[in-house]
């Protein structure tokens, strides 16, 4: 967003392109030699050979971030169909007598809670002022959004941002529900890295986050503590079939 | 670099910690438990030696390529719409985020944990100007409450204890609050998280920075990082200037040996990769997003060859952990922001005054524990022998030990002599530590021998954790690993050959 500088943030900026070089150059000077502009050659680049060759069955890896996402403390699920998801999350919102759901705009996401139901609030990001957004994540008990894939190995929720999916939507409420199609569980970090790699740098999701658990601290005495900042309550979805709608 | 004073020489620090039981045992406590999960961790995904060898050799090659990275970083960020700062000192540092600042009209910040901006005093500075500023992280949070620093890396408050965080808390809170986790957790949570949804600019460190997209990558368990990327309109990110990665795969390898080696986690709860500010129609996420490159000492190390390796550090930790004395005495005794063999390195390279920290680096064992523990295969044992000589060179050492050390130089350079020496210090410990002789000569205790005599101590209390330090390190050293044997015995042998790509 570099349109309309404030002056003292034109100032700096073009300060810093000057020191750039010095800073750069002392470097290589450090370093004992030129600067260098060309890409260095990588002999060691990502994991080991061992590692890259490691991957599991699809059954494999879905029970594999079904357990590893319980043992976290978190809750997971498999269900066959996002009818099923979505009994899930009525059922739920029952239960905790949420008021307010936040949720990303998708979908699959469409007609979360049962029509006609006035008791709740659904607000539904994509669009509109960024305060008022905020004001409703802040707000919601529960929120809800769809993963772009799930790391089996280490029992990860991958959300990228968008202007339909918040950053807000996995962080502010105190639950958080995410929902990850069964084909989007990858084996271990890399195949999704390997994915974002492809995307173009200036254009990639402003936030990538790895989600793995509820939020968690052991910062007074060691304690355990659940649910400090982020959501402590934490549900993963995998959905077997999705239908697209 | 300002600022810093040690208030306090290292001995009188290491009695203050000796003689608060709580700190000793909780130190102990934490640490113990950090290094049996790592343990398990690393057994967990196996090869573990194979996936420290890949991290150390990233990291060898990203310092030895720095500038070509940091210019890719740079270059991408500002694609993405980031603006990029480069600051040789802390005081740069300090001035460039004031000038943010003002360029905002900011009142308050909110930060996440950030070493780098403990190192230029930013929160000093800030508060200076008026601006309020508040650590997020949970342990942070309370010892910026008390008024002190971090005493551990990964654990900040790892020296409080529940009754005093309820006693910080309470004042906070203008009632009283239990001395109960759970309470004063969700205390916590609710204050900041006012503070989160106020608060004009948010303040993150840098855990990596991917040259190939732009990225800036943060670790964290309780989510403060999160919120402090994605609340506050603008976002001010401190970054040491090694902390890059070359390209997105390369973070694979970091995120498997960081958390692992910091608390045995595969994974920390949120790791969060930030491209940029929002994307103009996204609903979230900082309008404004400013990283600072900062130096402050790091570019000294560069191109010697005994030191290099130092900027490989990725700051999980593990070493504090393992450290026999760091365990004893905890991070305050080290007197400035990193402790345990990593501080005791880091602290007189970094920092101009040599004078001034030169007995740091005697806060150490020699034992090799913390190359051993170290995912990045630094070799701290062999960084502070070269301090320690060093200080003697440079005459920045008392008569008697500069006379033992030149007898230790003569024993490092000679292969057959340092084995003996090894041979001598292994078996011999206790009557070594006793007759404060072999110390000298081996290098390991002597600065403990000093503490040891030094008038101010009270003796008796004194003498009991002697004591026990004594018992444990022996310990130690007899369960010193073939490997670090091995290793230091190499050390005497061929030095130099490490800086290949
Ligand atoms: S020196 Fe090694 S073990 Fe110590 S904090 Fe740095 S990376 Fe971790």
């Amino acid at each position: 967003m570099n349109n309309e500088r404030n002056p003292i943030i034109e100032r700096l900026h073009r300060q810093s392109l000057q020191q750039q070089e010095a800073f750069l150059d002392h470097i290589a000077h450090r370093l004992g030699r030129e600067r260098i502009t060309t890409p260095p050659a990588r002999p060691f680049a990502g994991a080991p050979d061992f590692w890259r060759g490691f991957t599991l069955e699809a059954e494999e890896r879905i029970s594999l971030f079904l357990s590893n996402w319980e043992s976290l403390g978190g809750v997971a699920k498999r269900v066959r169909s996002m009818d099923d998801a979505r009994a899930y999350i009525a059922d739920l919102t029952d239960r905790m007598q949420a008021k307010r759901l936040v949720c990303e705009e998708h979908p699959l996401l469409a007609d979360l809670l049962p029509e006609g139901d006035k008791e709740r609030e659904v607000t539904v990001w994509g669009g509109g002022d960024p305060a008022h957004l905020l004001k409703k994540a802040a707000e919601a008990d529960i929120g809800v959004a769809v993963a772009d894939f799930a790391i089996a190995y280490t029992g990860t929720l991958v959300l990228t941002s968008s202007p339909a999916r918040g950053r807000s939507i996995s962080l502010l409420p105190a639950v958080f529900i995410g929902i990850v199609r069964a084909a989007d569980i990858r084996t271990k970090m890399g195949e999704v890295l390997s994915v974002i790699r492809t995307w173009d740098g200036g254009r990639m999701p402003a936030g990538i986050h790895f989600v793995t658990g509820p939020s968690r601290s052991a910062d007074i005495e060691n304690d355990l503590t659940i649910g400090v900042h982020g959501p402590g309550s934490v549900h993963a979805l995998v959905v077997d079939e999705v239908d697209g709608r | 670099m300002s600022g810093h004073n040690p208030t306090s020489t290292l001995a009188e620090r290491v009695r203050i910690a000796l003689n608060n039981d709580f700190l000793r045992n909780a130190v102990r406590f934490t640490t113990e438990r950090l290094r049996t999960n790592k343990q398990a961790a690393a057994e967990q995904i196996g090869n573990w030696e194979e996936w420290r060898e890949r991290g150390r050799q990233i990291r060898l090659h990203t310092i030895a390529h720095l500038d070509y990275y940091l210019a890719q970083f740079a270059e991408n960020l500002r694609r993405a719409g980031g603006y990029v700062h480069f600051a040789s000192t802390a005081e740069e540092a300090v001035a460039i985020t004031l000038q943010i600042m003002a360029a905002k009209q900011a009142k308050s910040v909110v930060k996440s944990k950030s070493m780098v901006s403990e190192e230029v005093h930013i929160n000093q500075a800030l508060e200076e100007q008026g601006i309020e500023t508040v650590e997020t992280d949970l342990g942070e949070y309370i010892i910026q409450l008390a008024g002190e620093t971090p005493s551990h890396i990964i654990i900040p408050a790892i020296h409080k204890n529940k009754a005093q965080v309820a006693e910080l808390f309470s004042e906070v809170a203008g009632e009283p609050l239990p001395a109960d986790t759970a309470v004063l957790a969700a205390f916590a949570r609710s204050k900041l998280r006012g503070k989160f949804l106020e608060a004009d600019i948010g303040m993150t460190g840098c855990n990596f920075a991917i040259a190939e997209s732009g990225s800036i990558v943060l670790f964290s368990n309780e989510g403060n990082a999160r919120m402090v990327s994605t609340v506050p309109r603008t976002q001010i990110t401190m970054m040491g200037m090694e902390r890059i990665l070359p390209s997105w795969e390369d973070l694979e390898v970091m995120a498997t040996l960081l958390p692992r080696s910091a608390t045995g986690q595969k994974l920390t709860v949120y790791m969060s990769a930030i491209n940029g500010p929002r994307r103009t129609a996204d609903g979230d996420g900082p309008d404004e997003l400013h990283v600072i490159i900062i130096d402050n000492g790091r570019s000294r190390q560069l191109g010697d060859p005994e030191f290099q390796e130092v900027l490989n550090c990725i700051r999980c930790g593990a070493c504090l952990n393992a450290c026999p004395v760091y365990r004893h005495i905890g991070g305050h005794a080290y007197g400035w922001v990193y402790s345990g063999p990593i501080g005791a390195v880091l602290t007189p390279v970094l920092n101009e005054e040599k004078e001034k920290w030169a007995e740091v680096a005697n806060a150490s064992t020699l034992c090799g524990a913390c190359y051993e523990a170290c995912p990045v295969k630094i070799p701290l044992h062999d960084m502070l022998v070269y301090i320690r000589r060093r200080n003697v060179e440079e005459g920045r050492t008392k008569r008697t030990e500069r006379l033992g050390m030149k007898t230790y130089k003569v024993a490092v350079s000679s292969h057959r002599f340092y084995q003996l020496a090894l041979k001598l210090g292994r078996i011999g410990q206790k009557p070594l530590v006793r007759d404060g002789q072999i110390p000298t000569r081996l290098g390991p205790l002597k600065g403990w021998n000093n503490v040891r005599t030094a008038p101010a101590l009270a003796e008796r209390s004194f003498r009991e954790s002697w004591q026990a330090l004594e018992r444990e390190l022996q310990q130690e050293m007899a369960e010193m690993s073939p490997q670090v044997k091995a290793r230091l015995e190499e050390l005497a042998g061929k030095r130099g050959d490490r800086h290949e790509q």
